[in-house]
Order: C-alpha cells, then structure tokens, then sequence
C-alpha cells in the first residue's frame, strides 16, 4: 500500500526540512519552496494533505487556499496552514479551520497529520 | 319786621360772598408776606358790606343808624388796610412798625367815637331821614364838618397808596401789561366810585364803595394769587432773597452794601440783622484782600472761589454782575455766592476713585482696552500697548480691530463679534492671533463685555491676557503628544514585528530538538536526550515570550479584537484548567473549581481571550504557591455580572507591589525564581484584555495567605440564550 501523498508548501528551508522529516514516515513527501511551484504542483497531483504556509513568496498561501478550494479535484484534500501571524490565525481559524501558529511542534504537526488522513 | 330783604340787595350780597372768601383764601395764606395785609383788608371790607347789607335791610330809622354805624368802623379801617397794604405790595415794609400803626389808627378812632355819638352833637351827620330809591329804603345824610376831616384823611392814605401801587406797576415788564392794567382798572374802582357817591355826581343815595372795593379785591387777588405777581414783586424779596441758600449782596455805586441776605451774611461770617448794611464792601470783605483785589474794576464775573482752609475749606460759585441805568452809569452791583463745597467735594471723591481706578487699570499685567460701536480702539492701557508693540496710547487710539488681528484670524473674529453685538451677550471669551505693530503673532486670551448705554450697544470692553506662551507650551505639547503616540505605535509595531520574524527561527529550534528528543536522527545516550529536552523546553519557554510579547504589543496599540461568541462556562473552566492541573500536581498542589449554582448555562464573550486570562492567573498562583491549593470560581455575584475568582495559599503579594503589578515588565522581585520566571507581562496583558471585555480586576492579598484575583464581568444579555 503507498502512502498517501503529503505536499509541503514552506519557503524556510529549515521548516520544511524538519516537516518533511516529521510527515516522512506516515506519507509520500512533496515539497515546494515557493507559491509558485506548490500551485504547479497542485495541477499535477491530488495530495491527501497539503501543509500550506500563508507567507509565501510568488503566490501567496491564501491564494493557493482559495485555488484549491476551487477545484473540484481537490476536494478530498485537507489542509494544514501555518503562520507566523497571530493575527492571521485568528481571523483564519474561523475559514481554515486547521491553522498552525509557529513555531509548530514536530509531534502537534504529526499528530494532525494522521488524523486528517483517517478522515 | 324789622328787616327786609329784596333781590335787588343780591348784588351786595355777590359782593360780600367774594370778599368773604378771598379773605377766607387769603387769611389761609397768610404766611405770604404781604398777604396778612391785603387778607386785613378783604376782612374789613367784608364786614363793611355785610353792615351795609344789614342797614339796607333795616325798616326803621333807629335800627337803620345803629347798622349805619357799625358799617363805619369798616369805612375808616379800609384806607388805613389799603395803605398798609400799598406799602408791603410796593417793597416798604420796613417803614410800617407798632407806632406808625398807632398812629394812623387815631383819627379813625375818633371818627368812630364821633360817628357812634352823633346824636349828642351832629358834627358827623347834621341830619337824617329815609328815602326811597330803586327799591331799597335809604337812609339819606347831610354831612356834618367832622365828615369831612374823615373824608380828607380818608383820601389821603387812599391816593397815596394808589400812587405807591401805580408807580410799582407801571415799573412791570411789558409782559404782564394786560395784567397790570387789569389790576390798575381794579385799584382805581374804589376812588372813582367814592368820588362819583360822595361829590353827587350821579344821582344816587347807594354807597358804591364796597362794590369798588370788591372789584379790587378781584383784581388784587388775581394778581396775587393767578399771576404770583407778587413772587416777583418788591413784597416778596423776603421770601426769595431771605430765604434762598444762595447769598446775594447789592453793591451801590461806592461799593456800599444795600442790601445782604441772611446766607451772604453767614458766608461771611457776620450774624446778625443789617449789620453790614452801609459798610464798604472792602471792609466787611477785609479778611480776603485778594477777593476784593480781584474783582475791583470787574464788570461781570463768574468764578469759583474757595473760603477757609483745611477741614474749614468751602467752595463757593461766584456771580458778579454790574447794574446800570438807562445812561449805562454805574448805580451798583449784585453778587450771588453759592455755596458748591458739596459738589466739589464729590467731585473730588469722583475724581479720586477714577484715579483710583485708572491706576489698578493702568497697572494691571492684564491687557484692558476698549472698542467703540465700530471697532475702532478707544482705549488701551499700557500692558495692552505693550504686548501689541505701541509705544504711546495716542498710536494705538483710534486703530480698527481687524487691523490688529493676524489675517487669518480676521474673518472668525469678525464673525465672534458681530454677534455678540447682535444678540447682545453680554460676556464672550475668544482666543485668537492678534498682530503686533512688528507683525509678531500675539496671542490674546480674551474676555468681552458690551457697554451698554440704557439699551444700546455703544462698544465692546475686553479684559485678555497674553496667551502666546501658553499657546506655544500647548502647540509643543501637542506635537510631544502626536510624537510620542507615533513612538508608542512604533513600538508595537516593531514589537509586532520582533515577535513574528522570532517564530520562525524558534520553528526551526523547537522542530530540530523534538526530532532529536524523539530519536528520529537515531538513538541519543541519556546525557543528550536531556540536552534535546531542555532545549524543547527553552523554545518552549521562548514562544510564550514571544507570544506575550505580541499580545502586549497588541493590547498597547488597541489593535487587540475581541472575537464574541456564545459558549458554555463549564467547558470554559475544564478547558482552561486542563492544562494546568497537570502542573498543580507536579507541585503537590491541590487545584479546585468550582461554579454558582444559579450560575447561566451560556455566556456571551471571547472564549478564547477568557481562556488565556484564566490560565495566566492560574499559572501565577500555581508558579507561586508552595503548598496549599489553588481555587478557580465562576461566580454570579449580580444580574448583571459574573465573576473569576482565582485565590492561591501561596506567599501573598506586597502591599506596595500590588500597585504596580498590572503594570507590564513589572513582577514581584523577591518571588521570582528560575523555576518560575516570567517576562512580567502576563498580569499587565491580563488587566489589559479585561479593559477592553468592560469588566474590572481586583486583588486581594496579604503576605503569608496567599493572593485572591477577582474579575467582574458584564454580562451581555443579547448574547445569552435560555
């Protein structure tokens, strides 16, 4: 049985590093540096979580929310934001419902992770 | 019957009537100088008529004579009463004294004596009988030889008072000349017709005499009374000259006084009656050569002059006036003192209080000054020229308040002003820019009254300060204040700032450490899986830093938001305390919560926001107690408010701490330790959010038993479901 497909959308490289390595042993990891490249990578698969930062340079974290959202092939894939603005999470919590406010803890991150796939 | 009495008796009875109550009239106003003699004499020819009306009336002889003679003593008493008379209406008062009077009165005297004994010798009347005449029954005489002397001296005193009287009235102005010729026809009635009864010269045995008389006392009284000639006449100069405050002194040619009243006569300083009459007026004025010196040669004056010194000092108006005759010589002069020490004195009290006045105005660090109707400066005192640059008032005076205003204040000033004149307010206050004569801007604090004269707004009055210091003071503080709002915003923003660029790298520390602790870069010996521990556990540590911070930051910048919602006051308590309870454990602490029991089942509120406050109290009471418990209390103390109550047995804060400790940065110093070491920022983020939920925080603690943290909270009813 594969994995199920975890695409990470983080410009820090550290983070995204320690997020590949945390989701590593639970999923296929994907990752892109930029808004960009995750928005490339989304119209080519279907990943069951995506770990999206909202501060990305190229397109933005909100906009690759709102693209998902918009595509209907997408519609089974769950999101994780993370954010370094306190009040970004707030005003997102209530849209998003998952949002993570840095620094996020390896174990919180894993955790959330499986059980959105098991949804 | 004795008597008989017929209409044609009706004019007598007129004329009695008249005379009888012009006397009335006149004795009433007796007092008048002058007016005792002629009420005498309308008395006396009252009594004439009336005995006369009585004899006319007689049937008989006998009784005819007796009302005959008794009509007599009225006959020789009229010319005695009308010379007296003559000589009070014409100035000659003096001349009339107790002898004199006596004297006139001895021949009538005897006439009466003779009249009433003329049966025993006929010198009066040499015969007697009735005639009949016009329907009245007359007693018809021939007159005996001691008629005539009555006669004679009867017309004597007659004519010399006519004259006297004619002479005074033809002196009158030409003014009263109707009134005067009235009057001569009325005095001039008596003789004509005594003359026309007693020569025969009209055929009748009537005595027209009384008649005349009344006609007289007619014209008389109407002079005296209508006319108040006799105000004017010689008759009243007592009354007006005597009696008036002002001293009057009559000069003749040789400077000889005349004439001096009473008051001229106290101002001098003499007493006494007619004393100074006579003397030089050089001699009586002799205590003040200078008066006499200055006036010597003078023709009309007008001055004022001062008698006595010091507490003694009088002022006195001085009026000097030369009387000449028709050839412009000098026959004498008239002086009228009047007495004006009470004027002057509270002339010079007025005087005095406007010095009074003027000094405290001319004094004054305040501006006063003064606009007429129109704007246009009528008074400044110095202050006031001082702060606009004028060196003397003179520059000022006369200057157009819109010139003196700086040009952008003009139009509001003019506005201001315009109405207050117009609604007539009585006190404004306004602040605005005035402009120097070197075009400096001076700032007036000004206060401005209208003057009014009855109901007209006749200018504007104004009390100001210079205000441009304060203004300047406030104008820096202003920008002080804009600054250090901008300082403040600042620093939350970099504070904002600061806490958001520090995630990111405490993301990278926090996440490489958990992996480590977790084994997920292969096993650790125990020395570094507790490095990897203590370093999650300094990141740890690290993000509540930098999450209060932020908070902090927020809370100062008021950018913090509430985020209402309606939750469950149970789940509030479990959730908040969930965590917690882990720690209270670990310290041997019990930690108890507890709800009202009437306490609602829902409230409105920032759960999350609540849930961060209750935490915080919680931490510090656990952070802080060694042993004992911590109580968390939802309580319902009214309608309107619930409560947190969060009490500890721990060490208690100081008397002096709790007034600083909701400050941000600030702790209790000798209670912090590295276990439980903090930023200070919790209390002050907790107070904050508070604040802005409407609701107030209270502490209660006292060294030794521990702290007890209550939060009063509105209720918000909308948001409260049954």
């Amino acid at each position: 049985m594969t994995k199920p497909l975890a695409l990470i959308i983080e410009d820090d490289p550290q983070l995204n590093t320690i997020m590949s390595i945390t989701l590593q042993g639970d999923f296929e990891i994907e990752s892109c540096a930029d808004g960009n490249a995750g928005m490339e990578r989304l119209k080519q698969t279907i990943p069951t979580v995506v770990v999206l930062d909202l501060n990305l340079p190229g397109a933005s974290g909100k906009e690759i929310l709102q693209s998902i959202r918009a595509d209907e092939r997408l519609a089974k894939t769950r999101i994780i934001l993370t954010t370094a603005d306190e009040r970004q999470a707030e005003t997102l919590q209530d849209e998003a419902g998952i949002v993570l406010l840095k620094p996020i803890s390896p174990a919180q991150l894993r955790e959330l992770a499986l059980r959105l796939r098991s949804i | 019957m004795s008597y008989q009495f017929t209409f044609n008796m009706l004019p007598l009875v007129i004329a009695a009537a008249i005379s009888g109550t012009l006397a009335g009239y006149t004795w009433r106003n007796r007092k008048t100088p002058g007016a005792l003699a002629f009420s005498a004499l309308l008395i006396i020819l009252f009594q004439w008529i009336v005995s006369y009306i009585f004899q006319l009336a007689a049937t008989n002889l006998p009784l005819k004579i007796i009302w005959q003679n008794i009509t007599f003593i009225g006959v020789v008493a009229t010319p005695v009463a009308w010379f007296i008379f003559a000589l009070e209406f014409t100035g000659r008062r003096a001349w009339i004294n107790r002898q004199r009077l006596i004297l006139l009165s001895i021949l009538p005297f005897i006439t009466i004596i003779i009249v009433f004994t003329n049966s025993l010798h006929g010198l009066f009347r040499a015969s007697l009988r009735l005639a009949a005449e016009g329907g009245y029954i007359l007693l018809q005489t021939e007159n005996g030889p001691w008629f005539w002397v009555h006669a004679a001296y009867t017309y004597t005193l007659i004519m010399i008072g006519l004259i006297l009287i004619i002479r005074a009235l033809l002196r009158w102005p030409p003014a009263y000349r109707v009134q005067m010729i009235l009057i001569l026809l009325a005095t001039l009635a008596p003789l004509i017709s005594n003359v026309l009864v007693v020569f025969s010269l009209v055929p009748t045995l009537l005595d027209l005499t009384p008649f005349a008389f009344t006609i007289t006392g007619m014209g008389m009284a109407y002079a005296l009374f209508r006319h108040r000639l006799l105000d004017i006449a010689p008759i009243a100069r007592d009354i007006v000259i005597d009696g008036m405050k002002d001293g009057m002194i009559v000069l003749d040619a040789n400077g000889r006084i005349v004439d001096i009243n009473p008051a001229a006569q106290n101002i001098i300083g003499f007493s006494g009656d007619g004393q100074s009459i006579g003397k030089s007026i050089a001699d009586v004025l002799s205590q003040w050569p200078h008066l006499i010196e200055s006036y010597r040669n003078v023709d009309e004056a007008e001055d004022e002059i001062t008698l006595g010194e010091n507490d003694t000092q009088r002022w006195y108006e001085l009026n000097l006036t030369t009387l000449r005759d028709e050839n412009k010589t000098v026959i004498g002069q008239v002086i009228t003192v009047r007495d004006i020490t009470q004027r002057k004195l509270a002339e010079r009290l007025v005087q005095e209080s406007e010095a009074r006045f003027r000094q405290i105005v001319e004094n004054a660090s305040d501006m006063i000054y003064r606009f007429d109707a129109s704007g246009y400066l009528t008074y400044a005192n110095p202050s006031a020229l001082h702060a606009m640059g004028f060196e003397k008032e003179a520059d000022a005076l006369g200057k157009f308040f819109m010139n003196l205003t700086a040009p952008d204040a003009r139009h509001k000033l003019k506005r201001t002003y315009q109405h207050q004149f117009v609604s007539k307010t009585k006190n404004t206050y306004h602040e605005f820019p005035g402009l120097a004569t070197d075009g400096r801007e001076v700032w007036f604090g000004q206060n401005v009254q209208l003057i009014f004269e009855g109901e007209q707004v006749v200018g504007f009055q104004a009390l100001a300060r210079d205000i441009t210091t304060i203004k300047q003071a406030y104008e820096a503080l202003r920008i002080a204040r804009d600054q250090a709002m901008e300082a403040s915003r600042a620093k939350s923003q970099l504070l904002s700032k600061v806490s958001h660029e520090l995630r990111t790298p405490l993301g990278g520390i926090l996440g490489y450490a958990e992996l480590l602790h977790d084994n997920t870069f292969g096993e650790l010996n125990a020395g570094q899986n507790k490095a990897a521990k203590e370093i999650v556990e300094s990141a740890n540590y690290l993000t509540n830093m930098v999450n209060e911070l932020l908070d902090e930051a927020q809370a100062r910048a008021n950018t913090t938001m509430l985020q209402e919602s309606v939750f469950s006051p149970a789940a509030l308590l479990q959730q908040s305390t969930a965590g917690t309870e882990i720690l209270a454990k670990k310290k041997g602490l019990q930690l108890i919560t507890s709800i009202t029991s009437e306490f609602p089942g829902e409230i409105r509120g920032d759960e999350r926001r609540l849930r961060q406050i209750i935490i915080n109290l919680v931490g510090n009471a656990i952070k802080f107690t060694r042993e004992g418990t911590v109580s968390v209390s939802f309580l319902h103390p009214s309608s309107e408010h619930w409560a947190i109550q969060v009490k500890d047995t721990g060490a208690g804060i100081p008397r002096e701490a709790q007034a600083y400790i909701f400050e941000p940065f600030r702790q209790v110093d000798s209670a912090v330790t590295h276990d439980n070491r903090g930023i200070g920022l919790g209390l002050s983020i907790t107070k904050q959010l508070v604040d802005l939920m409407g609701g107030r925080i209270t502490l209660e603690s006292e060294i030794g038993k521990g702290s007890t943290f209550t939060i009063l909270l509105p209720i918000n009813k909308t948001g409260v479901t049954a």
